[in-house]
């Protein structure tokens, strides 16, 4: 598959571990140690118990389209469109909620509230982007 | 309320605007000098008096082609000024003249000018359409680290998925909607500085190319090259000022996650703002006489129109169907020049400023509403936002 057209990340201390995952395959957020609450994006403390003790959890769960567009312009040179970018969140994972783009239906059939799993696809600078799969129903 | 309040201690003295279309062949530091030229004589003061100096967006920063022109320090210089205070800001930049009040308010200045220029729109026709994030830096930093790789482009993409879950949870239609572009254009005719002002119909909006869903063409505001100056003065000026315009209230309040994808609720954006205005004063929605309420895209002005109390959550698709309520001799004439769908993006509210004092000053020509005497302005939408109400001066 030809990497996806866009910008490639600025990765930081913080959010490292996120890009060497989102390489496997792996989504992976922070969890707290102390009051055991997932956060996301990293930053490296809690922001429910402000610990500073945070370690990495995957989630392998069904995401939920929180909400979603279909992006019909061509901001860059030899950028596909259309293409659907949508806000996952996680039954398992409240207060999460990741922005990917999204395969597996029609641009036009991609609905908030349908369920997604979680994927990846070549992205910009050789970095792997969320990319979640549209699950039937 | 006790202690006098701080916005009670400044006034909206002057306005200025250089000349503002989809492309002027002028440097934007030129069309800078001309809008701050402008709003000082308009105010009734000389250069000399300026003593404060502030600009939007700070440090030269600039995320998107043309958005940023007009040096703080090379802008001083060319005025050969003294300035006691200076500011350049885009976190806390809640209204265009948020730290300015603060600064005259406390005495650390007495008649600041504040400026924003844009040369988008010729940023705009050298990218051929709108020009995307990332097109000046290579790689994305800080919150648009989690947007730009994944294709979410441009403003349009951060504030559609807003668009798309107000739409869906309220059941507002984008026929209800697009009475807002459409009436605003109404207004753009009667501004002979608006960049738009040909008719336009709901089926024009019905019809125009999707962006990204559910924002189409209409509901973006136009990238325009222009500059706008205010001066904000200390009250006890007054009697110095050509027209002044009194601030009753400000408030600047970010509550949620203060950032674009992770807000928590994206059908409630700028209540607590509101919030915080309304707890400023004795004056309620039903005094407002004129709104000027941010519009960088359509729903933003959904947003306020809810937030602001002017109607219920998920009712302003009824309230401004038809077009009734929010045209001139309406309940609430909205964006009376035309806002930035069809006047211009001059950005971060300082249009809809300018256009608030022209209307409370009644220099507002064709598009006057009779008797303004309360206002309201606000600044953008999502969390970095401000509201004000402004007040004729008795
Ligand atoms: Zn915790």
């Amino acid at each position: 598959m030809d990497a996806t057209i866009g910008i490639p990340p600025a990765v930081t201390e913080e959010t490292q571990a996120f890009w060497n995952a989102a390489s496997q395959g792996r989504l992976i957020v922070e969890r707290c140690s102390a009051c055991g609450r997932d956060n996301f994006p990293p930053r490296g403390m809690c922001r429910y118990c402000r610990s500073r003790s945070m370690v990495p959890t995957e989630i392998t769960g069904r995401g939920r389209v929180y909400s979603l567009t279909v992006n019909y312009q061509r901001w860059l040179p030899e950028l596909e469109v259309p293409y659907v970018i949508v806000l996952v969140e996680f039954d398992e994972h409240p207060g999460v909620r990741v922005v990917g783009r999204l395969r597996g239906c029609p641009p036009e059939a991609a609905a908030i509230g349908m369920a997604v799993e979680v994927g990846f696809e070549p992205g910009p600078g050789g970095y792997a982007i969320p990319s979640f799969y549209a699950l039937n129903r | 309320m006790g202690t006098e309040l701080l916005e009670r201690r400044a006034v909206i003295s002057g306005v200025g605007q250089s000349a503002i279309g989809r492309r002027i062949d002028r440097s934007g530091f030129q069309l800078t000098l001309d809008a701050i030229l402008a709003a000082i004589a308009d105010a009734g003061l000389t250069v000399d008096d300026i003593d404060g100096l502030a600009m939007f967006p700070g440090g030269g920063k600039s995320n998107l082609p043309g958005y940023s022109a007009a040096n703080l320090y090379e802008i001083q210089d060319a005025l050969r000024i003294t300035t006691t205070w200076r500011q350049g800001l885009v976190e806390g930049m809640s209204l265009p003249f948020y730290g300015a009040v603060q600064a005259v308010a406390t005495g650390l200045a007495r008649h600041v000018v504040v400026y924003r220029t844009v040369k988008e729109g010729s940023a705009a026709k050298k990218a051929g359409g709108r020009p995307a994030y990332g097109s000046i830096h290579p790689e994305a930093e800080g919150p648009l680290a989690w947007l730009l790789p994944i294709g979410a482009l441009s403003p349009v993409c951060q504030i559609a998925p807003y668009a798309a879950r107000y739409l869906y949870e309220f059941g507002v239609t984008r026929e209800q909607i697009a009475w807002i572009p459409v009436t605003q254009r109404k207004h753009a005719a009667l501004n002979p500085d608006a960049v738009y002002r040909d008719p336009l119909t709901v089926e024009d909006y019905l019809g125009s190319r999707m962006i990204s869903t559910p924002i189409c063409l209409y509901d973006c505001d136009v990238p325009v090259d222009g500059s706008t100056a205010l001066v904000i003065s200390a009250s006890e000026t007054v009697p110095d000022l050509r027209a002044p315009v009194g601030l009753e209230a400000m408030a600047g309040v970010i509550d949620g996650r203060p950032s674009w994808e992770q807000w928590e609720d994206f059908t409630r954006v700028g209540y607590a703002t509101a919030a915080g205005m309304w707890a400023r004063t004795d004056l309620g929605p039903e005094d407002v006489d004129v709104a000027e309420l941010y519009d960088g895209f359509t729903i933003e002005a959904i947003w306020w129109l809810e937030a602001l109390g002017f109607c219920k959550a998920g009712e302003a698709g009824h309230f401004v169907d038809g077009g009734e309520r929010i045209t001139l001799g309406g309940q609430l004439p909205l964006n009376t020049w035309g806002g930035q769908l069809s006047g211009g993006r001059l950005h971060a509210a300082f249009g809809h400023t300018a256009e608030a004092v022209r209307q409370l000053r009644g220099e507002a020509g064709e598009r006057q509403v009779a008797d303004a005497e309360v206002a309201v302005v606000t600044s953008a939408g999502g969390f970095e936002a401000g509201a004000a109400l402004l007040t004729r001066w008795r």
